[in-house]
């Protein structure tokens, strides 16, 4: 079952978008990609499914791919593991890619598999780190563990080598309005009625993106879903509200602001943890930030270990006085003292 | 068409995450003894799958792959409300990465004739989420993932769900078979019934099924059969924190200016 991996080439990358917005996701592997396809010595292909999706082909061009594929046909609209999954199966047997990288999204990781069954690929799940080794194959690593080890997974004898990546741990390249390519609209192979699935509805809001914040203020169970504390304090900070996977799972957050092992990686300069136990599966998403601050009324509380400054005490008295201390601030006719 | 149906649950047995903890000062990992447990996830699985049968009546089937000391964990499923549990077990298995094992369970599902095929939205010791469209892809079936109610619609032989998209929802219909992956936390599963439990601790037996059961090559299983391997595992140096206590916010306010961060 093994294959040539010789027969293999090039650098795949996935442009995640739903009804013409791009998962930012998708930005970051293509720069990342573009790297690899150096060292490599190969083309980066931007690989774009959709409806009317030239906008973002040629986005995909000036964002470092050297070629973009399209496959645009209103069955691809919204999204559906099954068509997806078959068209990029389609594409990957037809033009034998070495390596494909597709965004840990929801979406990403749902058709990923449907990719990778029938190619007999390897496929690493939430990678954070990639790489090449001397023999040029694809070094995948991901936490393990909660986090407390980092795996690398390899894929010597099969193609592609495929890998979801998490969301938040590549920076995105500036796109550059002259950077130019081939832009080519690939056969689609997917029929309507052949489809094991019909979406009836779909509600998406605006998505919050706290990757790019550069102050957070997290919320966690010790909140008991009052979040009006944190809400405040975030709002004096200019922070973006972000939340454990408790305060996820309880409802009291929305899963896009989720930092963790299954939520988001997140690198702010500053990063204040307000009634948040420090599980590993969070400290996990959160390690990148700069400074990070506990407030906690829980001594013990593993987050004082991963906090640079820790306040032992209870949140819904220690947030209103933060809050207060820094409008105080903010207000010029104060004189500093 | 009046046929009842057949709910698959996947269930996995690993080690208690919550026993698996980090030493901040040296950064190793501890997890000498972590009690192995079925999967939390799994738990959101079941629950899932036993309203299905509460719903439309059903017959619910536990699945696991893995050694026979595994069997706790469908002991857990049947107190639960399983009508039955399958262990899946072969030395020919051993080191499947998630290609070779959504394969025996695809079969397995094949085996038992399966509607609908209920799993967890992923397991907390490897965490990839791949199985459950592993299993779809490798029959061909329709796949629901990340997803938080389900409604069994058996005049037309489908099932709709709720699903969680980035940023939103969304309503999808499916024919089966299907395979489904519940959102982790999004039911409140239920708690087994003394006299299940005391059934599912002595009377009960699982059936087990082995490669050859299931007409699965034995080369298309187990280590060499993975496309991945693991190349290394490397402790993660923990970040350095200052980790320092401070008793007012007024307080932390000057040291967060001192930082330069404010």
């Amino acid at each position: 079952m093994p294959v040539d991996v010789d027969e293999y080439e090039d650098v795949w990358v996935f442009v995640e978008e739903h009804d013409g917005d791009v998962a930012p996701v998708s930005w970051e592997l293509l720069a990342e990609a573009r790297d690899l396809a150096a060292e490599l010595g190969e083309d980066l292909v931007a690989l774009v499914i959709g409806e009317d999706v030239d906008d973002v082909a040629r986005e995909a061009l000036r964002r470092g791919a050297d070629r973009v594929l399209v496959a645009d046909d209103p069955v691809f609209e919204p999204y559906r593991a099954d068509p997806y999954g078959e068209q990029f199966r389609h594409l990957v047997e037809e033009r034998r890619p070495d390596v494909v990288l597709i965004g840990g999204t929801h979406t990403g990781r749902d058709f990923a598999g449907r990719v990778a069954v029938p190619a007999h690929a390897g496929l690493t799940a939430d990678c954070t780190e990639l790489g090449i080794d001397e023999d040029g194959h694809l070094e995948a690593r991901r936490p393990a563990f909660g986090g407390n080890v980092l795996a690398t997974i390899k894929c010597e004898n099969h193609r592609p080598q495929m890998a979801t990546v998490r969301s938040g741990v590549f920076e995105a390249a500036e796109p550059d309005p002259d950077r130019d390519g081939e832009i080519e609209r690939v056969d689609v192979i997917v029929d309507e009625a052949d489809t094991l699935t019909s979406v009836l509805d779909r509600s998406v809001g605006e998505t919050a993106d706290i990757t790019d914040a550069d102050r957070i203020v997290a919320a966690g169970g010790g909140t008991e879903g009052d979040l009006d504390p944190v809400l405040d304090l975030a709002d004096a900070l200019d922070a973006e509200l972000a939340a454990s996977r408790k305060a996820v799972d309880e409802g009291w957050v929305g899963h896009d602001r989720q930092v963790g092992q299954t939520g988001k990686t997140v690198r702010p300069d500053l990063y204040v943890a307000v009634g948040v136990s420090g599980a590993v599966q969070h400290v996990e998403g959160m390690n990148d930030s700069d400074v990070v601050v506990a407030i906690n009324d829980d001594p013990n509380a593993p987050i004082f270990d991963h906090a640079d400054y820790g306040i032992v005490g209870d949140l819904f008295e220690v947030c209103p006085e933060l809050v207060d201390l820094l409008e105080d601030a903010d207000d010029p006719t104060e004189v500093p003292a | 068409m009046n046929d009842q149906w057949t709910v698959v649950v996947g269930v996995k047995q690993v080690p208690d995450e919550d026993d698996v903890s980090l030493d901040p000062d040296t950064g190793t990992l501890d997890r000498a003894d972590a009690e192995a447990i079925l999967n939390r996830p799994d738990r959101n699985a079941l629950e899932a799958a036993l309203r299905i049968k509460d719903e439309v009546g059903a017959r619910v089937v536990a699945v696991t792959m893995g050694p026979p000391m595994a069997t706790p964990v469908l002991e857990a499923a049947v107190a639960m409300g399983c009508d039955d549990a399958v262990l899946v077990t072969d030395r020919a298995f051993a080191g499947s990465d998630t290609w070779p094992t959504s394969l025996v369970l695809a079969a397995t599902a094949d085996y038992l004739d399966a509607d609908v095929v209920v799993c967890g939205e992923e397991t907390t010791d490897s965490s990839t989420g791949q199985v459950p469209p592993g299993i779809a892809a490798h029959n061909g079936w329709a796949q629901l993932t990340y997803v938080e109610e389900l409604d069994p619609l058996p005049e037309d032989e489908q099932i709709a769900a709720r699903r969680d998209v980035e940023g939103g929802h969304e309503r999808v219909v499916a024919d089966l078979p299907v395979v489904v992956a519940v959102a982790y936390g999004e039911n409140e599963p239920r708690t087994a019934g003394l006299h299940r439990k005391i059934h599912a601790e002595n009377e009960f037996e699982p059936v087990e099924l082995t490669a050859d059961d299931l007409g699965v090559d034995e080369d298309a299983v187990g280590l060499a059969a993975s496309p991945t391997q693991v190349g290394g595992m490397e402790t993660v140096e923990p970040v350095e924190r200052e980790r320092e206590r401070v008793e007012t916010p007024s307080e932390l306010v000057g040291a967060l200016a001192d930082e330069g961060v404010m």
